[in-house]
């Protein structure tokens, strides 16, 4: 807003008369302030008549320049010079005014410079008090994205390693954006119409304005805490590109590094790549492409379990075949083994046999031996003291037997 | 157990009937567990609505949900 603005320096219709040729004018109207070394008036009076005298003629405007002498003082505030050819600025961004800047420009670097014109009393100097800043060709944003990239390159937040997969299935879907916003109505209305069964689960926060990055990393941390989810949504509908900057903040970055579950960005539309799609673990290109990435469609996942049913119900078919294939190889192979075992023992049996016939007294007998044994106790007889005259005895031959008497002993 | 873990599971015992050396006692029990969770499974995909809720933390670590109507 303009100010309004009256001079207490100048007093325009008051002649003032220097040499003093009117007594009576000097007698009514004392010398105007300043204009006598009597009347001198203090220097902070002058640049604070200075600064109100210049605040209330220029409103807040954008000054085009090229940035040089840049110092970042350790107070935060940023000290820089405006100039082209002829003249110069300086220039003071306060630190609390940094946070609408995207980054601090570059020696040297074209810029335009939105601010306020003042005096700074304690210098007596006029300086452009700034609050929004850019290069030009979109230079700073450029530039502070490139030195957010770059760090969280650094700290290897970028690798394609990090990525994780995204659930397959998931029952519980998280979402940080604002409640309020179409990304929001958009992801509900994709969940319902591919997966009636998945549920969402939102953590607000404000996507744009100055407050957002702390925001959305709040609600990042805050539903990692709570955990019940499988999979998250980070994003917002479309948007100009400051609306759209929050995504780019580096906190926020770092937030979706964290996450406890795979993160999906979708932000703003197609051709928006924000920091934040760099470090998601799915970069979709808007929240409806988010939202279809995150989840499958139900009757896909009803047809993948039909399929494992018919898988499961032929494995046990085709167990069931192969055991009974055993057994019957089994039977055939225990036959077998069998017959070759009775032939075997068939054909020990009737060498047993032959060795036992060779060894028999009958064969002995065959070849006209003959046995004599008691006729009482079937004692073999085998000497000549086994025998007493008259006694009784068996005689074995080839085909029977003989009782006979001992006639005469030796 | 998740619907996931269920799926997983579910193609663990698959992958175990079809290789060779599970005793058929072992065999059967694994089947009706197939079965049993193939049943969870669909259940869980058919019967589930899904819902739409705001995460509010009360306090540090303690949270509700509420509905949002949409």
């Amino acid at each position: 807003m303009r100010r309004s603005y009256r001079t207490s320096v100048a007093q325009p219709g008051v002649e003032s008369d220097l040499f003093g040729s009117s007594a009576a004018s000097r007698a009514v109207a004392p010398a105007a302030p300043g204009s006598t070394p009597e009347t001198a008036i203090p220097v902070a009076s002058i640049t604070e008549t200075a600064r109100a005298v210049i605040e209330g003629s220029f409103s807040p405007l954008w000054v085009r320049g090229e940035v040089s002498d840049f110092k970042r003082h350790r107070n935060g505030h940023w000290y820089f010079c405006l100039r082209d050819a002829s003249a110069q600025v300086r220039c003071v961004v306060w630190s609390r005014s940094q946070r609408g800047i995207p980054t601090s420009p570059d020696e040297g670097m074209e810029v335009t410079a939105y601010g306020q014109l003042t005096v700074y009393a304690a210098r007596g100097e006029m300086h452009l008090n700034v609050t929004a800043m850019d290069a030009v060709g979109d230079g700073l944003w450029r530039k502070a994205m490139d030195e957010t990239r770059l760090r969280l390159d650094r700290d290897g937040l970028l690798a394609a390693a990090r990525k994780r997969a995204l659930p397959y299935a998931p029952m519980r879907v998280g979402m940080v954006t604002s409640p309020d916003g179409a990304a929001l109505r958009d992801v509900i209305a994709v969940i319902r119409r591919r997966a009636p069964h998945v549920s969402l689960v939102v953590s607000a926060a404000t996507v744009q304005g100055v407050n957002a990055p702390a925001e959305i990393v709040a609600a990042i941390q805050r539903i990692c805490r709570f955990g019940e989810i499988d999979v998250l949504i980070v994003g917002r509908g479309g948007g100009g590109r400051e609306d759209l900057w929050a995504f780019n903040d580096e906190a926020v970055a770092r937030a979706i590094a964290d996450a406890t579950v795979p993160v999906i960005t979708g932000v703003g539309h197609e051709i928006d790549i924000t920091i934040a799609d760099l470090v998601a673990d799915h970069r979709a290109a808007t929240p409806s492409a988010a939202a279809e990435a995150a989840v499958p469609v139900r009757a896909d996942l009803l047809a993948a379990l039909r399929g494992l049913g018919d898988e499961l119900s032929s494995s046990l078919t085709d167990l069931a075949a192969r055991a009974r294939s055993r057994l019957e190889e089994g039977a055939t192979s225990l036959k077998r083994a069998a017959a070759i075992d009775a032939e075997r023992r068939r054909a020990a049996i009737a060498a047993t046999a032959g060795r036992l016939n060779a060894l028999s007294p009958l064969a002995t007998l065959a070849r006209g031996y003959a046995v004599a044994r008691a006729s009482d106790t079937r004692r073999t007889l085998s000497s000549i003291k086994d025998f007493n005259a008259d006694d009784l005895f068996t005689l074995t031959v080839r085909d029977g037997e003989i009782v006979a008497r001992v006639t005469e002993t030796a | 157990m998740s619907y996931e873990k269920r799926v997983a599971r579910l193609q663990d015992i698959v992958a175990e009937l079809e290789g060779d050396g599970v005793p058929l006692d072992d065999a059967l029990r694994l089947f009706e567990e197939g079965i049993e969770i193939l049943r969870l499974a669909s259940d869980e995909l058919t019967t589930a609505e899904g819902r739409v809720e705001l995460l509010i933390e009360r306090v540090e670590g303690v949270f509700e949900t509420r509905a949002i109507d949409d």
